[in-house]
């Protein structure tokens, strides 16, 4: 995901928002990385440049 | 296990079924590169197979609507031809706008919409299914979409901010949510004030056949869990909207027809174009 996307994502239980912790980035771009709610520090894992933000009860359906 | 959101579904399934059983085919359309032959896919998995042609896909979409241009213009991979209208040519959309797509697929729509909207402008593309987003990622890169992102995410549980969207579009998706007043209530959320809603989607004309249904299949392949133009209209306005419009498309009957190999579907479904509007000034 784009860094300047940033500002219009939010978690997708209380829609706080998010803070981004970059792991790998390639111009601009984070590749790999985690979105932390401000509010209820839920992590969002950024995965091949695909931020996550399934809801947690989703995320952990979709790993099985 | 209770769900408090049980009641609210149209089909005869539970909502968290309902979600898995959608998430499972839509997975597996993307996996296996192909759409199916009818809009939302038919009943009949043969037809979502490798078998089925990027050609398939644009003979469809051409049915729906989409111009020569439009297929051109966007990548075949883009096309799983799972879609029942073009949402994008009801939305009026200008450059510099803001796009949401509730369940993007492999992506279509938003390379579409993205072109209209130009680089000001920027279109995001939210769906569940991890196979299908990872596809659009892919596509994105081939059709040189900067303005376009996509991202895992739940339509009931909207993982955008608050009046940060001024159209949301949406193609033949929010009859497979369990959950559509809360669909609705989001979508109303983020939208801006005037932000509009443009949607194609189908709908019933008349009740689903008793078998039809809690099958499975059927509410996978877009007909069991459709509701009504009043119902709709009904959740729209109570989610705040206004100036709410479903218009049936006349000419749906001949792909709808196809849908279901026992049933003819198209004697309780059709495909209609649904917009409505967030007033001007909220009352908070």
């Amino acid at each position: 995901m784009k860094e300047d996307l940033l500002d219009i994502v939010c978690c997708p239980l209380d829609k706080s928002e998010l803070e981004l912790e970059a792991i790998r980035r390639d111009e601009g771009e984070i590749l790999e990385g985690r979105l932390v709610c401000t509010e209820c520090s839920e992590e969002y894992p950024i995965e091949d440049g695909i931020p996550n933000l399934l809801p947690p009860d989703m995320r952990e359906e979709s790993a099985a | 296990m209770s769900d408090t959101n049980d009641a609210r579904t149209e089909s005869g399934l539970d909502a968290q079924t309902q979600r898995k059983i959608v998430r499972e085919r839509y997975a597996r359309i993307a996996t296996e590169n192909s759409g199916g032959k009818g809009g939302c896919c038919s009943n009949d998995d043969s037809r979502c197979s490798s078998a089925e042609t990027a050609a398939s896909a644009d003979e469809t979409a051409r049915q729906l609507g989409y111009s020569e241009a439009e297929l051109e213009s966007v990548g075949e991979n883009a096309n799983l031809g799972l879609g029942c209208g073009n949402p994008r040519a009801i939305a009026s959309l200008s450059a510099g706008e803001s796009v949401l797509d509730l369940g993007s697929g492999a992506g279509f729509d938003c390379f579409l919409a993205a072109r209209e909207v130009g680089e000001t402008g920027r279109v995001i593309g939210v769906d569940m299914t991890p196979e299908m987003v990872e596809k659009a990622r892919a596509n994105a890169g081939q059709n040189d979409a900067e303005n376009v992102e996509f991202r895992l995410g739940e339509i009931e549980h909207l993982p955008v901010a608050d009046e940060a969207i001024d159209v949301i579009i949406s193609n033949c998706v929010v009859n497979l949510s369990p959950d559509k007043p809360q669909v609705f209530d989001e979508a109303f959320r983020v939208l801006r004030p005037s932000g509009r809603l443009a949607i194609s989607d189908v709908v019933l004309t008349a009740a689903v056949p008793h078998e039809l249904r809690a099958d499975p299949d059927s509410v996978v392949s877009c007909v069991a869990g459709a509701s009504t133009i009043d119902r709709l209209e009904a959740m729209l306005t109570d989610a705040g909207f206004e100036a709410v419009d479903i218009s049936p498309k006349d000419d749906s009957e001949a792909f709808i027809r196809d849908w279901d190999d026992e049933y003819d579907v198209s004697e309780f479904l059709v495909s209609a174009s649904i917009t409505a509007r967030k007033p001007e000034a909220v009352d908070e």
